[in-house]
């Protein structure tokens, strides 16, 4: 088979995964609702859809050639035909059998194609056996049990070849298979299909796309949002230019009356005897007079078309704007998926879970038509999944035991899905046992996470919260499913994650309730961007309580750790910079001994961070930071800037964390370590490369000095007009002005010529070094040797 | 390998040339060139290897191009804090952001020299997806298998697991497959301290 019939093949195969997955769950809930003893109208419908769809899964595994898998179906197909005739019922043991099957299915699915194990060959058969006794209607089928198995595994070892209806696994025909189900068909390429669903009224059009492809789509409009947002700040720009319009308008103003009494002047004739040097001025003036005028007109006119452009900048920006809007809204809604896609894998798991703990549970799940994020969804799976089993596992007692607290013998998982106010509610509950508060208090106790001397006036309700603490669990035994403390913790923190929060109640022998309360959407939130050193950082809004300015002495010390007032209260207060370990350096903040912090808040924890900037507030859109960076220490995500600028988000539960893990050697707010002497050496960094501008800052900073950066030479020579700095450290290849000709500028000047320059390059040559030290540079270093400790060195005998 | 390429030309070229029309002159040579464009790609591609030569810290490397999604200047370039050395920072890349990594912090290797890195090489698979910092693409080029070589511990300190082998002219190459499923790279850390 050449290549491109293989190619073709696995394009084949992957869709029928994709559908056959389909059709399995909703076999597997037809089941479960044949189970449950469902009223016998609706037991016929239901027999029919689950017949119907075992008939289509095994036409699709017929197209792609997968004899076995069709084989299976087969017999599923004729039990569900023998049920659909009622020539026989289901029992306990039937349903087990076919839930097998359906389990069997779906675990050799991923690897349809691949080779399968004796043991899995040997179930595939007993499989097909039992469900053609089943159907038979003889003798009422049962599961396999593993000895059974193990039996049959050995017989197969025994005999030799595979039964006729199993064919090789991993046998692909060398032709396209002949006939396709429907379902293969992209609807809007066959024009018969395509008129079909025009001519069904009352059912909306679908087209089936890759999740893939509509992410990227998706992301692609996000990304318009940046577009939006610089194109707002291209506006306040602009409004920024006409304000400098209007200071020129004042000088104008004020300078007009003096060129009008100049002018009256110089037209006087000239004064007998006044020589030639004067009626020279006076032609000269004349003619600085005529410019000016023509210059004030200018600027005039110039400034008449700003506001115009302006204007029209103005107008697109909210063209856009809306136009961005509204994409994003249809954009949102595309990703809206019904909670049902979720709740549809609950009755399943209920029930495995239930007859492996020998518990009787029933499920009941509402609110599957209501409409989220599909990314929601995608990240609620396992927390969901968690609290079910939690629910099962811990809550719901023992048949015996629950008649024995005079409650029915089933217990009830209920998980309800309502919309409340622009958010959605999910509730977990169940009616077992509660949470044994007891336990509670001993794990609190066993971890430290209450001083001993306040844990015996904590009340109960205050203690229900830990469960949420990694480490607290109520299990006093470690099962596979939970018992490590560890599951709500990570429930907590996902929901977090989604901008959510989760809470719980729990009464004793009542139940327990938990509550989750999420954004519909992922898309944007209000974040406050805040300064800490040198790195701009999205504080969400969600969890700002509000933004104070310090004096030096409201920050007291208690306990080794400093505090703030706030309401009567004292908050800790951490360094951003400190928490976030950045590294230490002129955190720019003593000039003023005034300070700006951001007070956080947690449920009801509070913490002020001290932060060197608070520079605005704006929609931000949260971006995760690719698959190599699973999760940051105290990062939750990143944003783009309407400017372009990557910023990370914080995540601000981790930051509590790490703010009470870091506060414990004093975060020592006030007076700095400052170096030896007063004031530290200042030093110049010319470097057009990104990365080598930040090394060579780094190592400077890391060495003691204050560094400022340049990207070229003109960046370089207008900083140094302005500022008096110690050394110059100049890359030599850079765009607009290289490194000699910035070396030679430097001497050139009279208030610079005396200034150290150490020239960091990438040519070797004798020549260059020659050019180098002609133009004046004090120190050569070629970048291929270098290292820090050489600069260093240099820098040191320099200043 | 061009060996073939070499005896072709001097056996088909001197003889005719006088006295061939324009025409058939023209034919000829696009049926030579037409041989000459196909036949080295049959011999090689079965045990080729296609690589994409880069520059870094003085030292040239090799990645296989099919582990390349694109090419990327570093404009700008994000550090995060809390991440360990390698992770350089993050960037964004048509709305997607990446994380960009430094292998040679990662290898361990000794850091050496000051270069340029305004390149970053967008590796992946199917579950990975980050920049590799570079000082400058050199281009694709096919080596045969055969050249590839162990790695010796004088050539290079790229512990070999990461290696598929080094090449006649010391290219390293280095296995993309490796690295990208290395769980090694993929940071995953949580809070300190859940006790708070």
């Amino acid at each position: 088979m050449d290549d491109k019939d293989r190619k073709f093949m696995n394009h084949l195969l992957a869709i029928f995964k994709v559908e056959a997955d389909e059709h399995l769950k909703r076999i597997s809930s037809g089941l479960i609702e044949l189970e449950k003893a469902a009223p016998p109208e609706m037991l016929a419908e239901i027999v029919e859809v689950v017949f119907r769809e075992a008939h289509s899964l095994k036409g699709a595994a017929r197209s792609v050639n997968l004899t076995d898998l069709e084989a299976l179906c087969q017999m599923m197909e004729g039990v569900f035909a023998a049920m659909k005739r009622q020539e026989l019922k289901g029992s306990p043991g039937l349903f087990d059998l076919l839930q097998q099957a359906v389990d069997h299915v779906g675990r050799i699915l991923p690897v349809v194609e691949g080779k399968r194990s004796a043991k899995e060959k040997a179930l595939h058969r007993e499989l097909i056996n039992r469900l053609a006794e089943a159907a038979k209607g003889g003798e009422t089928g049962s599961g396999i049990s593993e000895a059974e198995l193990r039996q049959a595994e050995s017989e197969e070892a025994a005999g030799t070849e595979d039964p006729p209806p199993t064919s090789e696994p991993g046998a692909v025909p060398p032709e396209p298979p002949a006939r396709l189900p429907p379902q293969q068909l992209a609807p809007p390429e066959s024009p018969a299909d395509a008129a079909e669903q025009v001519s069904s009224p009352g059912v909306t059009e679908t087209v089936r796309v890759a999740t893939t492809k509509l992410s990227s789509v998706l992301l692609q409009s996000e990304e318009m949002l940046s577009a939006k947002l610089a194109a707002g700040q291209r506006v306040v720009q602009m409004r920024e230019t006409r304000s400098a319009f209007v200071a020129w308008k004042k000088e104008w103003a004020k300078i007009l009356p003096i060129a009008h009494g100049v002018r009256k002047l110089s037209e006087k004739p000239a004064e007998a005897g006044a020589g030639e040097r004067f009626e020279e001025i006076r032609r000269e003036s004349a003619r600085l007079l005529d410019f000016l005028e023509w210059n004030g007109a200018f600027m005039k006119s110039l400034e008449g078309k700003h506001v115009v452009e302006a204007k029209t900048a103005e107008y697109d920006s909210r063209v856009l704007g809306g136009m961005v809007n509204n994409l994003l809204d249809d954009m949102k809604k595309v990703m809206m998926f019904p909670f049902s896609s979720l709740l549809e894998i609950f009755p399943k798991v209920v029930r495995d879970l239930s007859r492996d703990h020998g518990k009787e549970v029933e499920l009941d799940s509402r609110g599957g038509e209501i409409e989220v994020d599909r990314r929601i969804l995608e990240e609620m799976k396992d927390p969901l999944v968690h609290l079910v089993r939690n629910c099962i596992d811990h809550g719901i007692e023992r048949p015996g035991e629950r008649e024995g607290k005079n409650k029915e013998r089933h217990g009830t998982v209920t998980i309800l899905v309502a919309p409340k106010d622009n958010k959605v509610e999910i509730v977990v509950a169940d009616d077992g046992a509660g949470i044994g508060i007891a336990r509670v208090r001993d794990a609190v106790r066993k971890l430290g996470l209450v001083p001993p001397e306040k844990m015996a006036e904590l009340p109960d309700e205050d203690l229900l919260p830990y469960v949420f603490q990694s480490g607290v669990s109520t299990s006093p035994i470690i099962t596979e499913i939970s018992g490590r403390g560890l599951g709500l913790a990570i429930v907590r923190e996902k929901v977090e994650k989604l901008g959510g929060t989760i809470s719980l109640e729990s009464q004793p022998d009542a139940g327990t309730t938990f509550r989750i309360l999420l954004p519909l959407t992922v898309a944007t939130f209000r974040g406050i961007l805040v300064r800490a050193g040198e790195q701009a950082f999205v504080l969400p809004t969600t969890h700002v309580e509000r933004v104070v300015g310090l004096k030096t002495d409201e920050i007291k010390t208690v306990e080794n750790r400093e505090t703030i007032q706030l309401d009567g209260r004292a908050v800790s207060l951490a360094k951003l910079g400190d928490v976030l370990q950045l590294p230490a350096k002129k955190q720019d903040k003593e000039r003023s001994g005034r300070f700006q912090a951001v007070v956080l808040a947690v449920g009801d924890r509070r913490i002020a961070f001290l932060v060197d900037e608070i520079m605005n507030e704006q929609e931000v859109l949260l971006k995760n930071l690719g698959p190599q960076l699973a999760r940051v220490r105290n990062l939750s995500g990143a944003t783009v800037l309407g400017n372009g600028r990557v910023v990370p988000i914080l995540n601000v539960p981790d930051l509590m964390k790490s703010a009470v893990m870091s506060a414990l050697p004093s975060a020592g707010v006030g007076p700095e370590a400052r170096t030896e002497e007063g004031r530290r050496e200042s030093v110049l960094v010319v470097e057009d490369s990104i990365t080598s501008r930040t090394l060579l800052k780094n190592i400077l900073e890391s060495a003691g000095y204050d560094v400022v950066t340049a990207v070229d030479g003109i960046d370089a020579f207008t900083r140094l007009r302005s500022v008096d700095f110690d050394l110059v450290v100049s890359d030599v290849d850079m765009p607009r002005m290289n490194g000699f000709d910035l070396t030679a500028k430097i001497r050139g000047d009279r208030k610079l010529s005396e200034m150290p320059i150490v020239l960091v390059t990438a040519l070797e040559s004798r020549e260059d070094r020659e050019r180098g030290i002609d133009v004046g540079a004090n120190a050569y270093i070629v970048k291929s040797s270098f290292d820090q400790s050489n600069l260093l060195e240099v820098i040191r005998r320099l200043v | 390998m061009p060996g073939s390429r070499h005896r072709f030309r001097l056996r088909a070229a001197p003889r005719e040339e006088r006295q061939l029309s324009p025409e058939e002159q023209r034919r000829i040579l696009r049926e030579r060139a037409l041989a000459l464009a196909r036949e080295p790609e049959r011999e090689e591609a079965a045990a080729g290897l296609e690589v994409v030569e880069f520059l870094l810290a003085y030292e040239r490397y090799g990645i296989e191009s099919s582990y390349i999604r694109e090419v990327y200047p570093l404009k700008d370039l994000t550090p995060l804090p809390c991440t360990p050395p390698f992770v350089l920072g993050i960037m964004n890349v048509r709305g997607k952001i990446l994380s960009v990594i430094d292998i040679r912090k990662f290898f361990d290797l000794p850091q050496k020299g000051l270069t340029d890195l305004n390149r970053v090489i967008i590796v992946h698979d199917d579950f990975m997806e980050f920049g590799i910092l570079a000082d400058a693409i050199l281009g694709v080029r096919l080596i045969p298998v055969r050249e590839l070589q162990p790695s010796l511990p004088t050539l290079t300190e790229v512990r070999a697991d990461y290696l598929k082998g080094v090449t006649e002219e010391r290219l390293v190459v280095l296995d993309g497959g490796a690295i990208l499923s290395d769980r090694r790279i993929v940071v995953h850390d949580e809070a300190a301290g859940g006790a708070g």
